[in-house]
């Protein structure tokens, strides 16, 4: 249903008039609101105009007379009414007859010519607009897409704070670990080196003393060998030495 | 002096490496450092120090009671262990971390819900081709002409055309 005013028939109904509702006027033959689903969008307008004739006659106009008169009949008829026109000197030829018609030619020529050019043009000035336009959209649907995917990824880090800090306590009890360990070793060592040393020291000793005790006994024996006794031994070895030489020479 | 158990809990340190963000990568190379190096110290030193042979000093050593002192004032002493100072505040900084961490996920699912309706918004948008700039101006609030600061054509300073 197409909405429309009330419309006030005469002035003593003005009074009797319900008060005006709310609701806006629609000049259309689109069906709107008229199935189920009133609240659905409205379809889009359609993209091309209806369809014409020579470019002045809509093709309606011959589907209406086609029934009656067949495909000659509106032809017929704009003939007959032109003829009508010229003879009856409804119509009269002037002067702007021929400028109009000089005119008519040109333009026509030129949108038949340039039409098409002219039409692409502009199609493509709608065209980049439109692609920009859809370019931004996808841009901002894909900017929004990633930055959940960062969202999600921030909080799948930031579980990851647990491993930070059984780090830091294993770090803790390792310190400690090893300080106790540390203290431990240093008292055995302690202890054993003051264990070590009075071993050494009487080691030490005892060496000394049999040093000294071996230096004495030779320094005694050395002093107590007479000169009798060192021409003997003397004369004795040269004797040896003799016997050696000769076994040495037989060798030989 | 037996030695303690060490409680050490395992730290998986390659699912760790995954979640540091890369700005705060220097600082987790450190603490990794830092917990390399006290693992070989501890590896280096041994758990109980070698038990003393107090045989052979006894039968060695001329001072006699010395070594029998020292035995008696080496079982008596008692190393004490290291207090731990230091999990009592890491466990406090655990738990504000945990309380931050929550925080900032409540922030966070906030900003995603907020985009989740973006996105819904823009998918359900009706196509270019069939938007008057009405519909234009509902959809992009910001393309909206202010009507009643600039009354006359075009709308908006010479300067934004």
């Amino acid at each position: 249903r197409v909405l429309c005013p009330l419309v006030p028939s005469a002035p003593a109904a003005l009074r009797a008039l319900p008060r005006p509702v709310a609701v806006g006027v629609l000049h259309t033959t689109r069906p709107l609101h008229t199935s189920q689903q009133s609240l659905a969008p409205v379809p889009p307008l359609p993209e091309k105009g209806g369809e014409v004739r020579h470019g002045l006659i809509p093709e309606e106009f011959f589907q209406f007379l086609y029934p009656k008169t067949g495909v000659t009949g509106p032809y017929m008829l704009g003939t007959g009414l032109l003829l009508y026109l010229l003879s009856k000197e409804i119509y009269v030829i002037n002067h702007e007859t021929a400028a109009a018609a000089c005119i008519l030619t040109v333009i026509i020529y030129g949108i038949k010519k340039f039409g098409p050019q002219v039409a692409a043009f502009a199609d493509k000035l709608n065209e980049e607009k439109m692609a920009a336009a859809v370019a931004l959209k996808n841009e901002s649907i894909q900017a929004l897409q990633n930055a959940i995917e960062e969202e999600k990824k921030e909080q799948w880090r930031a579980e990851g704070r647990n491993y930070l800090f059984d780090a830091k306590r294993n770090n803790i009890a390792m310190l400690l670990e090893t300080n106790y360990r540390e203290r431990l070793l240093m008292v055995y060592n302690e202890v054993k080196k003051r264990l070590d040393y009075q071993v050494a020291m009487q080691n030490l000793k005892q060496q000394k003393e049999q040093e000294y005790m071996i230096q004495w006994v030779e320094k005694n024996v050395v002093q107590s060998i007479t000169p009798q006794q060192q021409k003997e031994s003397i004369a004795k070895c040269i004797m040896d030495l003799k016997a050696l030489s000769k076994s040495a020479h037989a060798a030989v | 002096m037996a030695g303690r158990k060490v409680a050490l809990k395992a730290v998986d340190w390659a699912a760790f490496a995954e979640r540091v963000p890369p700005n705060q990568r220097a600082m987790f190379n450190a603490l990794k450092t830092r917990n390399d190096a006290l693992t070989t110290r501890l590896a280096a030193l041994p758990e109980k120090p070698p038990a003393i042979d107090w045989a052979f000093y006894k039968a060695n050593v001329a001072k006699a009671g010395m070594v029998d002192e020292f035995q008696k004032k080496f079982s008596a002493l008692k190393v004490p262990e290291p207090v731990d100072t230091q999990t009592a505040k890491i466990d406090a900084q655990e738990k504000e971390a945990a309380k931050s961490t929550a925080e900032y996920i409540q922030a966070s699912k906030a900003r995603i819900a907020q985009y989740e309706q973006q996105l819904q918004k823009l998918k359900n948008m009706i196509p270019f081709e069939q938007m008057t700039f009405e519909d234009l101006s509902e959809a992009f609030p910001e393309t909206k002409l202010d009507k009643e600061k600039y009354p006359f054509w075009p709308h908006k300073p010479i300067a934004d055309m």
